[in-house]
């Protein structure tokens, strides 16, 4: 039988002591490290499918959905010389007609794996590699 | 209310998967996973140096606006997750938006299981008095 303890503090044997809210809401509850030129995920938590909807446009469905929209979630890709683009690639929240709200939801996030440019311009990319995570409420 | 005092967490039925309950109570979730495996905040300009730091040995300025810093326990694979700030504040005048990332040469990941590269660039590579990196993941 697994052990359960119910606590609200935890405490070291030095005295310093935390509340387990800060154990609870301060974990991570999605990371994923992906590749995007393959759309497979090498390691992650909490996600349940990875969705490939286009050049640098993926969705990650979660296993667990989160309490509400309100959680944060942060990413990036990483620019390969390999792949021609001078910029480095970043992990941005998908953002289009619908607004962020179509994209956003307790139980996945829709992002772009994108370069910019000099000109500041950006351009989806399927990075080899892309990670990203969220903080916030489980449901 | 209850406290639990202890210097260590290990799980019962499986040592390395401690079980906690979901803010709404409707899920749970490994206690391990989610939590971060190493994090630092760094000045970026001069002689780069950490100001705090968890799980983190050194740090080492490769260029300008490029970075690399070690972690003191290793991961278990190269397959976590890494994200990156940098204040708003633009040391070179411009007005021009600032992307940071992850900066690789010739296919290889900017990334080992102890090392992680990272740049900052806003048409060229700058250099910032304030960043800090997170990642998550699993340690070896």
């Amino acid at each position: 039988m697994a052990g359960k303890i119910i606590a609200d503090t935890l405490e070291t044997g030095a005295g310093a002591d935390i509340a387990t809210s800060y154990v609870v809401n301060g974990s991570a509850k999605f990371f994923v490290h992906m590749n995007a030129s393959a759309a497979s995920t090498q390691n992650s938590l909490n996600q349940s499918s990875l969705t490939d909807n286009g050049t640098g446009d993926f969705t990650h469905a979660f296993t667990n959905s989160m309490d509400n929209v309100y959680y944060t979630p942060t990413g990036h890709g990483y620019y390969n010389a390999s792949g021609g683009n001078s910029a480095l690639a970043q992990w941005t929240l998908k953002y289009a007609a619908g607004g962020l709200a179509s994209y956003k939801l307790t139980s996945s996030v829709r992002v772009d794996i994108v370069y910019v440019d000099a000109n500041q311009n950006r351009t989806n990319y399927d990075y080899e590699g892309a990670w990203g995570t969220a903080h916030g409420d489980l449901a | 209310m209850s406290t639990i005092i202890a210097d260590n967490l290990t799980g019962k039925t499986s040592a390395g998967d401690i079980t906690v309950t979901s803010e709404g109570g409707a899920a749970t979730q490994s206690l391990q996973q989610g939590l971060a495996k190493a994090w630092v905040n760094f000045d970026g300009v001069g002689t780069v140096a950490i100001s705090d730091s968890f799980n983190m040995s050194s740090i080492t300025d490769n260029a300008t606006g490029q970075y690399r810093y070690t972690m003191s326990s290793a991961m278990s694979s190269y397959d976590y997750s890494v994200t990156f700030a940098q204040a708003v504040d633009d040391p070179d005048g411009s007005t021009d938006i600032w992307t940071n990332g992850f900066r690789s040469n010739h296919g290889c990941l900017p990334k080992t299981t102890t090392v992680v590269s990272m740049g900052l660039y806003d048409g060229v590579y700058v250099d910032c008095g304030y960043l800090s990196s997170v990642v998550l993941g699993d340690l070896a």
